[in-house]
C-alpha cells in the first residue's frame, strides 16, 4: 500500500488543515433584517427537538399561569431537507428520556419499532462466531429497537404542535458573536455556483437573533468546535471519534435478538465491533463501528461492513433480501474525560452529541441527547424569566447535567474506551471487563489519550472485498442508497490540505465511506457531492463545513 | 394580474414504491410527500410573473385530505399570497371529476391566469388542466416550456417530438407548465415565517362520481436484460436489425 | 358491433406514425368486440386528403377528412371542437388518440367537451363488459396501474409505440367535412412551428437518448456520440456524472440519480460502465443498448442489446447503419 516516495507510516494530523474558525464565528452584529427569535436550536435531532419541545411547554405553562415570560419564539434550524434525513443511529434506545419528555404517555405510543426481546454477543473469527456472555454494559432488557429517523420525525410533529418554528433545509454557517456574547446565527446561502458566485436560484444567508443559541449540532459540531476553541474550553482528554457505517436490509429471515460482535473482520488493535438489530419482522440494521485511532492506513470501515455481511452469522439473514438504505456517521466516544469543561457561555449552550454525551460501552447517546436538551430548556426558561441569559445565568444547565444519569453513566465507564487505545482488543478487553465489574473503580484515575489525528498509520496488509452488487456494495452504490442527491455544481464544502501525498490520498480514500476521495495517480480527486456529512475526515483529515441546505443524505429509516 | 395555481401533493418519486395490501394503491408508509414536480414549476412561473409585473396576486389551490395543507403552506412559503384547500377524503382517478371540482372553485374567481403543472408526477394523466379550461370555457395552452404575458395576451412555446410550436392567446386563460420554465425556488426562512400568517381557506367539496377505477397497482417486472448480441463493429448489422424488428425503435 | 373512432395525428401535411398506431389500435379494438367499423379523422391544410389511402390501409372503414388553409399548424381549439363533434355524432365504444405532445393536449379537451372519462397514456387496453380496461404507468413508470373506465365513448390516448402500426387494408369511404368552428375564430392561435434542432432536444422529451461515459476516453470523442444522435434525428445527447464532473459536457447533460431521470424509447449507452448512480437515471428506458469494452460492466445486466467492443470503433459503423436505416424508412 505504499506509494513511491511517500512511505508509510503517516500521521494524519500533519496534513490536516486548521479549523476554519473565522467562518464559524463571525464577530459582527446580526443583519438589520434579521429574523428575531428568542431561542434558536442549531440542529433538529433528538437534543434540539427535545429541548425545543420542553421549552415551548414551559413557556406555555408559564403563560397559562399568568407568568411574566409572555410569548417566546423558538426556532429549530436543521440542515437536512426534512427532519431525520441526516440522523443515523443503531439504534437501541433507552426510553427514559422519552418518558421524561412525555410524562404519562405509554411506551407503546413512542416511535419505536419493537422492544428488545433477546440479546447476544459474539466473538468472531473469519468463519465462526463464538457466543460470549453479555457484558452488563450491553444488556438491553427494557430498551427498544428503533430508527432515529422515525424518532426525529415524530419529535418534529410534537415540536410543531407545541408551536416551535421548524426550519428544515437551513444549515447554520456561523455563530454571530458580539464581544463574547452569542447573539444569533447566520444560515448558509444556497444556489451558489461551483466557483462560489451566486447562481440561478441564489438565496442569500439569513440572520436570526436569539437571546440564547443552543448548539445541538450532533457529532463534531463545527460551531461547537469553533466556539470552544475561541473560549479556550478544553477537556481532560482530547475527544475521540468512531466511524459507524450502517445498512438497513429487508430480510426474508428475521432476527430474534439484538446482536453485537467483536473481533473479525477488525484487526486486533482497532477498537470497534458490529451491531445487528432486528427492526420488526422483515427488516434488520447492520453496522460496523471502528474507532478512528485505528493503525492501518488502508483500513476501510465501509469495506469491513461488506466483509462482515459475508460471514455465516449474517449471510443467511441477508441472502434473498435487499439493501434498502446505507449511511455513515461519526460517534463521539471520548466519554467522560472528553466532555468540554463547560457547556455554557454568554447566550449559548451545548447539548447532545456536540457536547460528547455518548456512552460508548453501551452504544447509547439518544437518551442523553434528549435529556441534555431538556435540561438546556429548563435553564433557558429560568434565565429568560430573569431577563438574564449571561453565562452565569445559564450555568445551572451544567449542574443539572452533572447531577443526572448523563454524567453518572459516563463517569462509571470513563476509562473503558481508553483502555483500547493502549491495549487493543485483548488486554483492552480484559481491562474493560474489570472496569465493568468494579463499576469504574479499576483502574481509577484517568487513562490518557492522544487525538485520533496524531495516531500514526502503518502499512499493514488489509484485504478488501470485491463488491457483487447484491450482498456487497461499492461506495458509489452505497452513496446512491443514502438517497444523496446533492447538486453536483455547488462549491466544495470540504477544506483539504495542500500538497497531499499519494499515501495520504489513499488513507482518505479508505477512510471516507462515501467515496468522496480518490487517488488518481499522484493526485487527490475530491467529489464533494458524494459527502453524507459523516465527518470522519473532519476528525483526522479534510475539514467539513456546512453547505447548501438539503444537501447530503436523505435517510428515511436509519 | 390575479393568478391561481392548482397544485397536488405527491409522493417523492425517489421512493422505492411498494404496493399496499389492497393491491390498488401504493403503500404510503414512510413515504415523503411534497408539491408534485411540475406543480412546483407552475408556482415558480406564477411568482416570476408576479415579480415581473411588480404586482399581482397568487392563490394556490389543492384538492385532497388535510395533508394537502402542508403542500399549500410550502407554496405560501415560496411566495404565494393565499391558499384554498378543497377538502375531500380522496382524490379520484377520474381527471374529469377533479377538473369539475376545480372549475367550480375557479369559476367567478376573477382569475386572469390559471396555471397547472404539465401533469401530476404521480398519476401522470396530463389532463386536468385542459379539462378545467374546457369546463371554464377559456383558452388553454398545455405543457408550455416558455410563457410570456403582455397587454392581456400570452405567448407560449410547447415542445413537440423533435420540434416546438409557438401559440398566442388572450387572457383569461389556463396554461399548464412544463419543467423548462424555471427551477422552483426554495422557500426562504422569512418566507416560511410569513407563510404562517397567510390565509389558508378550507372549503369542503363533494367530488362527483369517478368513472375511472383503479383495479390494480403493480410493480413493473424487473428488467432482465443481459443479452450480449456480439462483439465489435461486426455486431452492428444484427443490432440494427433487432432495433428495427424486435424493439421497433428504428 | 360497436364502432371505434381514431384521430390521426399529422404535422406539416404528413400523417405521423403515432396517428397510424391509433388507427391500428382502433382496428384491434373493433375486431375484438365483434368487428365494427373504424372511423378515422384526419385534419390539415389542403392536401391532407391525399393521406386517406394510408389511413385506410391501416384498417379504417371511414376516413373523415377536414381540409382547411387555417389548419397548416395544429390549432387546438379547432381540432378539439371538430373531433368532439364527430365523436359525439356517432355512437362509439371508444375514441383513440395518441399520447404524443399533440394528443396529450387534444384528448383531455375532447373528453371534457363530451363529458366522458379519459384513459391517458395507456400502454395496453381491452374491452371488458361495459368497461375498457387499460394499463397506465404511474409514478414515473415505477408503478403500473390497471384502470377500469366506463363511458360511451371512453376516450383513450395511446402511448407512442404501445401498438405497432400494422396494415389491415380496407376500402374506406372517404368523407370530406368542414371544421366544427372557423379556424379564424380560434382564441388560441398557432403562430409558428419551429423545426427540430435535434442536437438541442431536451433529454426529458427526446424519444432517443445517446449517452456517453468515460469509455470515450477524451472529450473530443463525444463527436461520435453527437453523430449517432444526429443520425437518429430525434435523439438527445446525455452523459454520465464522471464525464460532466470532468467538464467534458455541461452538468445539464448529466443523467443519473443526481442529474436527469429519463425514460426514452431507446437509450444507447456508449462507453458507460453503469454505476448505479447512472442506472438510477435511465433504467426505465424502454429499450437499452450498451456498447462497452468490459464484458463484466454492470450496464450489460440491464441492457436489452449489448455489444462488447471499443466504443470508438463501434460508433462510426453504427452511425452509418442508422443513417441508412433512417433514409430507407
Amino acid at each position: 500500500m505504499t506509494s513511491s516516495g511517500h512511505p508509510l507510516p503517516i500521521v494524519p494530523g500533519q496534513y490536516q488543515p486548521a479549523l476554519p474558525s473565522d467562518r464559524f464565528i463571525v464577530t459582527e452584529p446580526p443583519d438589520a433584517e434579521a429574523v428575531p427569535m428568542d431561542v434558536v436550536f442549531v440542529g433538529g435531532g433528538p437534543a434540539g427537538l427535545a429541548g425545543a419541545i420542553e421549552l415551548a411547554r414551559l413557556a406555555r405553562a408559564d403563560a397559562e399561569a399568568g407568568g411574566s415570560l409572555g410569548d417566546i419564539q423558538i426556532a429549530v434550524l436543521e440542515k437536512a431537507g426534512a427532519l431525520g434525513e441526516h440522523n443515523l443511529s443503531g439504534a437501541v434506545v433507552n426510553p427514559v428520556a422519552f418518558r421524561a419528555l412525555f410524562p404519562g404517555m405509554p411506551d407503546s405510543e413512542f416511535p419505536f419499532r419493537a422492544p428488545v426481546t433477546g440479546e447476544r454477543v459474539y466473538f468472531m473469527t473469519g468463519s465462526r462466531a463464538v457466543r460470549l456472555p453479555t457484558p452488563p454494559t450491553m444488556r438491553n432488557h427494557g430498551n427498544y429497537v428503533g430508527s432515529i429517523c422515525e424518532m426525529v420525525r415524530w419529535l418534529g410533529e410534537k415540536a410543531e404542535a407545541a408551536g416551535v418554528n421548524l426550519f428544515t433545509g437551513f444549515p447554520v454557517a456561523s455563530l454571530l458573536v458580539e464581544g463574547e456574547r452569542v447573539t444569533g446565527v447566520r444560515t448558509t446561502p444556497s444556489g451558489l455556483s461551483r466557483d462560489g458566485s451566486p447562481g440561478p436560484g441564489y438565496t442569500p444567508p439569513t440572520d436570526l437573533t436569539a437571546r440564547v443559541t443552543v448548539l445541538a449540532e450532533g457529532t463534531r459540531g463545527a460551531l461547537t468546535q469553533a466556539y470552544n476553541a475561541r473560549r479556550g474550553i478544553g477537556s481532560p482528554n482530547p475527544p475521540l471519534f468512531a466511524l459507524g457505517v450502517k445498512e438497513l436490509w429487508e430480510t426474508k429471515r428475521p432476527l430474534d435478538a439484538v446482536i453485537h460482535t467483536l473481533g473479525w473482520p477488525l484487526p486486533n488493535d482497532a477498537f470497534g465491533g458490529s451491531f445487528i438489530y432486528p427492526l420488526g419482522k422483515n427488516q434488520l440494521a447492520v453496522g460496523m463501528v471502528v474507532g478512528l485511532d485505528y493503525r492501518q492506513a488502508a483500513l476501510d470501515v465501509h469495506d469491513l461492513l461488506q466483509q462482515l455481511k459475508l460471514h455465516p452469522l449474517l449471510r443467511p439473514h441477508l441472502e434473498g433480501g435487499e439493501m434498502l438504505e446505507w449511511g455513515a456517521k461519526t460517534i463521539p466516544e471520548g466519554g467522560y474525560w472528553a466532555i468540554p469543561d463547560r457547556r455554557y457561555g454568554d447566550g449559548v449552550l451545548v447539548t447532545g452529541d456536540a457536547a460528547g454525551f455518548v456512552e460508548v460501552a453501551s452504544l447509547k447517546g439518544i437518551h442523553y441527547a434528549m435529556q441534555s436538551g431538556m435540561f438546556a430548556a429548563r435553564a433557558i426558561f429560568e434565565a429568560l424569566k430573569k431577563q438574564d441569559t449571561s453565562a452565569a445565568a445559564l450555568a445551572p444547565y451544567d449542574q443539572m447535567v452533572n447531577d443526572s444519569y448523563i454524567t453518572r453513566d459516563l463517569y462509571e465507564r470513563r476509562n473503558m474506551r481508553l483502555a483500547f487505545q493502549h491495549g487493543g482488543l485483548y488486554s483492552g478487553g480484559i481491562k474493560a471487563g474489570l472496569m465493568t465489574v468494579t463499576r469504574g473503580a479499576f483502574p481509577g484515575g484517568r487513562i490518557t489519550a492522544e487525538p485520533d489525528a496524531d495516531v500514526a498509520r502503518t502499512a499493514d496488509r488489509v484485504t478488501h472485498v470485491q463488491p457483487d452488487g447484491t450482498l456487497t456494495f461499492s461506495k458509489l452504490d452505497a452513496v446512491f442508497r443514502s438517497g444523496n442527491a446533492t447538486r453536483d455544481d455547488i462549491p466544495s464544502h470540504l477544506i483539504v490540505g495542500q500538497d497531499i501525498p499519494p499515501a495520504v490520498a489513499d488513507f482518505y480514500a479508505h477512510l471516507c465511506p462515501a467515496g468522496v476521495y480518490e487517488r488518481d495517480g499522484d493526485r487527490l480527486v475530491v467529489s464533494p457531492a458524494n459527502c453524507v456529512d459523516c465527518k470522519a475526515t473532519d476528525d483526522v483529515g479534510p475539514r467539513w463545513t456546512p453547505r447548501e441546505g438539503g444537501s447530503g443524505a436523505k435517510y428515511r429509516s436509519m | 394580474m390575479k393568478m391561481a395555481v392548482c397544485i397536488k401533493r405527491a409522493a417523492d418519486m425517489e421512493t422505492r414504491f411498494k404496493i399496499a395490501a389492497n393491491g390498488t394503491s401504493v403503500d404510503e408508509t414512510g413515504v415523503k410527500f411534497d408539491i408534485a414536480d411540475f406543480d412546483g414549476f407552475a408556482v415558480e412561473a406564477a411568482l416570476q410573473l408576479k415579480e415581473k409585473e411588480s404586482g399581482g396576486d397568487v392563490t394556490v389551490i389543492s384538492l385532497g385530505p388535510d395533508t394537502v395543507q402542508e403542500t399549500l403552506r410550502k407554496a405560501l412559503s415560496m411566495g404565494a399570497d393565499k391558499a384554498v384547500h378543497l377538502k375531500a377524503d380522496t382524490v379520484p382517478a377520474d381527471a374529469l371529476a377533479i377538473a369539475r371540482v376545480l372549475a367550480d372553485e375557479l369559476e367567478g374567481g376573477g382569475y386572469d391566469l390559471v396555471l397547472f403543472g404539465r401533469m401530476a408526477i404521480d398519476a401522470a394523466n396530463q389532463s386536468v388542466g385542459p379539462m378545467t379550461a374546457e369546463l371554464l370555457g377559456v383558452p388553454c395552452v398545455s405543457a408550455a416550456s416558455q410563457l410570456a404575458i403582455a397587454n392581456g395576451r400570452g405567448t407560449a412555446r410547447r415542445e413537440l417530438e423533435g420540434a416546438a410550436e409557438v401559440l398566442e392567446f388572450p387572457l383569461p386563460a389556463v396554461v399548464t407548465i412544463d419543467e423548462g420554465i424555471a427551477r422552483p425556488r426554495l422557500p426562504s426562512l422569512k418566507g416560511i415565517m410569513a407563510a404562517k400568517k397567510k390565509p389558508l381557506e378550507v372549503k369542503p367539496v363533494q367530488v362527483g362520481e369517478s368513472r375511472v377505477t383503479v383495479t390494480k397497482m403493480e410493480l413493473p417486472p424487473e428488467r432482465t436484460g443481459g443479452r450480449i448480441i456480439g462483439e465489435g463493429p461486426a455486431a452492428v448489422p444484427e443490432l440494427v436489425r433487432l432495433l428495427q424488428t424486435e424493439a421497433k425503435v428504428l | 358491433m360497436a364502432k371505434t373512432f381514431a384521430f390521426v395525428e399529422s404535422r406539416g401535411g404528413e400523417v405521423r406514425r403515432v396517428g397510424l398506431e391509433a388507427v391500428t389500435a382502433a382496428r384491434h379494438l373493433a375486431d375484438a368486440t365483434g368487428g365494427g367499423e373504424v372511423h378515422a379523422l384526419v385534419m390539415g391544410a389542403p392536401g391532407i386528403a391525399a393521406k386517406t389511402e394510408i389511413i385506410a390501409a391501416h384498417g379504417a372503414d371511414v376516413v373523415e377528412v377536414v381540409e382547411h388553409p387555417g389548419l397548416a399548424l395544429y390549432s387546438p381549439e379547432v381540432v378539439a371542437a371538430t373531433a368532439a363533434a364527430r365523436i359525439g355524432a356517432g355512437s362509439y365504444r371508444a375514441a383513440l388518440f395518441s399520447a404524443s405532445a399533440q394528443g396529450r393536449d387534444l384528448a383531455p379537451r375532447v373528453a371534457a367537451k363530451l363529458g366522458v372519462a379519459l384513459g391517458a397514456d395507456v400502454t395496453a387496453f381491452e374491452a371488458s363488459g361495459d368497461a375498457i380496461i387499460v394499463r397506465h404507468p404511474v409514478n414515473t413508470g415505477k408503478v403500473i396501474a390497471t384502470l377500469s373506465i366506463i363511458g360511451t365513448p371512453v376516450v383513450l390516448s395511446l402511448r407512442p409505440g404501445a401498438v405497432a402500426a400494422a396494415r389491415a387494408p380496407r376500402t374506406a369511404r372517404v368523407e370530406s367535412i368542414a371544421p366544427a368552428i372557423d379556424p379564424a375564430s380560434a382564441r388560441v392561435v398557432p403562430k409558428e412551428l419551429l423545426a427540430g434542432n435535434t442536437a438541442k432536444l431536451d433529454l426529458g422529451e427526446a424519444p432517443v437518448i445517446v449517452s456517453g461515459g468515460r469509455g470515450l476516453r477524451a472529450p473530443e470523442n463525444f463527436k461520435l456520440v453527437e453523430d449517432l444522435a444526429a443520425a437518429f434525428g430525434n435523439a438527445a445527447v446525455g452523459a454520465t456524472r464522471a464525464v460532466t464532473d470532468d467538464g467534458w459536457r455541461p452538468h445539464t447533460d448529466q443523467i443519473g440519480q443526481t442529474g436527469r431521470l429519463v425514460s426514452p424509447d431507446l437509450y444507447v449507452a456508449c462507453g458507460i460502465s453503469g454505476a448505479i448512480q447512472h442506472l438510477a437515471g435511465m433504467r426505465t428506458s424502454k429499450t437499452i443498448v450498451a456498447i462497452n469494452k468490459d464484458r463484466e460492466a454492470p450496464i450489460f445486466k440491464i441492457a436489452d442489446y449489448g455489444v462488447v467492443g471499443d466504443v470508438l470503433e463501434v460508433l462510426p459503423v453504427l452511425t452509418d447503419a442508422v443513417r441508412k436505416a433512417k433514409q430507407s424508412h
